[in-house]
């Protein structure tokens, strides 16, 4: 065992230290063109001409990259786990959030590509925006996504909600001595890496493609870009595993595609480098969650039941988001064990930047409503929230609203950690409880028949 | 333009307005400074003019006649490792590494001018760099052990002042 326990160095902090690790940005490549995006500049429009004559004719240009040119345009980030792609690679007759990408220009220098974006004539028809998923569902709302309507609709069983039922809801909140109920709503949040989205592709003289990435996915990202260019993934070889950060924000394929496209039209290497200002308005963000928390407790602190209506705010496209409401319902409990669930979630889409991933992809914003609700729980009981949330807390066999039994549940010890880094005194009860499986009086009959097996070590 | 980088003497033909960032970067291939922001705000750019931290980004080629550059390339080699970067190996200081070239410049800058191991004093002395992975504490930690003189094991990772480990009952077995 040389290894674990060991503290070992980082194979990377020597190149890290002294300038010569190679990042993307830092990839040369003689004959290398620049680019730079035509962004939509409204939150919800029709295209309804599109002429790039002017900037295609301009000196240093070398490619101007439309939907035209994409060989397959909409796929979807989750095309391959079976749910059916909604965004084009490139808008075509349809703008709908501001800083969708319309074009690509590659040209000698940044500056000119940036110029012949300008020189793009493109005429836009607004329409009115959505940006409050409360909204969305109104007969009235504006149409946001032309696959799915306002919310994404083809779950497992013909659903457009995503449903988890556990037990029975009614049967607890008819025995509850208090029903507590909470709205929550958590905001988007930007992952901001240091490096912004960059990539570097070359076109080799076998006709194959070499894309440096900054991907936190490669693999992923090879499909998504062999699946839009229609190549076989033996004529895409992606270079990466170094990332100037990421956080989340660079699951989604932001960049790679687009260059392999640029690349391909030019016949010459292209970089394309994110500004601050496209990464921090264009760039896939944590969404915004709406979650509404009605909780059946007893008057001596268990909770009987929940029930949850969660709004998920996807931005104009579904990208992860039905990924990330699914893992959201199966931890939709926390950290606690309710026996009885009753929860709906829905994915709406509006006219905001498609979200995507970041630490804890749709579970963050949840752990906040779910720890304020027992906060509050705790002292409508006029409850220590400590015992209301050890009383609850996971145990080994305990199962989640999945139904997947826990074999090494850390809640009780995470709350005696946090009681002991805080200075707070537990009583001898609650400093001798353990994750070990329910029995005697944390075993109230509310909780027999929800215990599974196959946890424990 | 004559600049001096990295004690190498260099005429560089950039346009006078062109930022230093781009000159390191795109006329001289020096890659250590990151375009971060471009706009000052984040320090992942930032390289030593005679000696002082400034953001490459926003120095103009036409204000750096004559002057000094030094990047982290300039500061030591994989074979000759300066303290400062031996410190953030040994504490583990980097992580993507992306803000990393500019924190140990300007770390060396503040250990250079007599800064001490006051994590405070080193805490304001580096406040312009963001760092999105580190939480920061590792870097005060490293800084604070070249102030103090410690010496550093590069093949090994120092155990974190801040860590408190707790025992979990149960997850032994």
């Amino acid at each position: 065992m040389k290894v674990v326990g060991a503290r070992l160095p980082r194979y990377d902090g020597v190149g890290h230290v002294t300038g010569r690790t190679t990042y993307v940005d830092d990839v040369r490549v003689p004959g290398m063109l620049h680019a730079a995006a035509l962004r939509s500049p409204h939150h919800n429009a029709r295209i309804t001409r599109l002429d790039i004559g002017a900037a295609a004719a301009m000196a240093g240009v070398h490619a101007v990259v439309t939907h035209a040119d994409v060989p397959l345009l909409v796929y979807g980030h989750l095309s391959g786990a079976g749910i059916p792609g909604d965004e084009p690679l490139l808008a075509k007759d349809h703008v709908r959030y501001r800083g969708q990408p319309i074009a690509l220009v590659a040209a000698d220098t940044v500056d000119i590509a940036r110029a012949a974006c300008a020189a793009i004539e493109v005429d836009y028809e607004e329409l009115p925006a959505l940006f409050d998923v409360r909204l969305g569902f109104d007969g009235d709302a504006p149409v946001i996504n032309d696959t799915f309507g306002n919310w994404y609709d083809q779950y497992e069983g013909n659903l457009d909600v995503r449903q988890i039922r556990k037990g029975d809801i009614d049967a607890a909140m008819d025995a509850a001595d208090l029903i507590v109920s909470g709205v929550y709503r958590t905001q988007s949040v930007e992952q901001v890496p240091l490096e912004t989205q960059v990539c570097v592709a070359i076109p080799e003289p076998d006709g194959r493609l070499t894309i440096h990435t900054c991907t936190q996915a490669m693999y992923f990202s090879l499909g998504v870009v062999c699946s839009h260019l229609q190549l076989p993934m033996s004529q895409v070889k992606m270079v990466g595993g170094t990332v100037g950060g990421g956080f989340g924000g660079k699951v989604d394929t932001a960049s790679d595609t687009l260059t392999a496209l640029a690349a391909r039209k030019s016949g010459q290497p292209v970089k394309w480098r994110w500004t601050r200002e496209e990464e921090m308005l264009a760039s896939g963000n944590r969404g915004p969650w709406h979650m509404e928390i009605i909780d059946a407790v007893t008057s001596d602190g268990w909770i009987l039941g929940r029930k949850m209506l969660t709004i998920h705010d996807a931005g104009a496209y579904g990208r992860f988001s039905v990924y990330g409401l699914t893992k959201h319902s199966f931890h939709h409990t926390g950290a606690y064990s309710i026996p009885n669930l009753h929860f709906d979630g829905y994915v709406v889409f509006t006219n905001k930047i498609p979200t995507t991933a970041m630490r804890g992809y749709g579970v963050t914003g949840l752990s906040t409503a779910i720890e304020v609700h027992a906060e509050r729980v705790a002292r409508e009981l006029g409850m220590d929230p400590y015992e209301f949330r050890l009383k609850n807390a996971n145990r080994v066999n305990d199962t989640s609203p999945n139904r997947i039994a826990y074999e090494d549940p850390s809640t009780v010890e995470v709350l005696q950690s946090l009681a002991a880094a805080t200075g707070v005194e537990l009583g001898d009860g609650l400093r001798a409880m353990t994750r070990e499986q329910r029995s005697g009086d944390m075993l109230p009959d509310h909780l027999v028949a929800q215990i599974g097996s196959g946890g424990g070590h | 333009m004559e600049l001096t980088v990295n004690s190498v003497s260099c005429t560089v033909q950039s346009p006078p307005l062109t930022s230093l960032l781009t000159v390191l970067r795109e006329e001289l291939d020096i890659t250590s400074p990151k375009a971060g922001c471009e706009s000052g705000g984040c320090g992942a750019c930032t390289v030593l003019v005679d000696g002082q931290p400034r953001r490459s980004c926003l120095t103009a080629l036409c204000t750096l006649d004559g002057s000094e550059v030094t990047t982290v390339e300039g500061l030591g080699t994989p074979e000759d490792l300066s303290r400062v970067q031996q410190a953030f190996i040994h504490h583990y200081a980097a992580q993507c590494g992306f803000c990393t070239d500019g924190l140990i410049v300007a770390a060396t800058a503040y250990v250079g001018g007599g800064g001490s191991a006051d994590t405070g004093d080193i805490g304001e002395a580096l406040a312009g760099h963001y760092c999105r992975c580190t939480g920061y504490v590792k870097i005060l930690e490293a800084v604070a052990a070249v102030a103090r003189g410690d010496t550093f094991d590069t093949a090994s990772t120092a155990s974190s002042a801040n860590n408190t480990y707790v025992t979990i009952a149960g997850a032994e077995s």
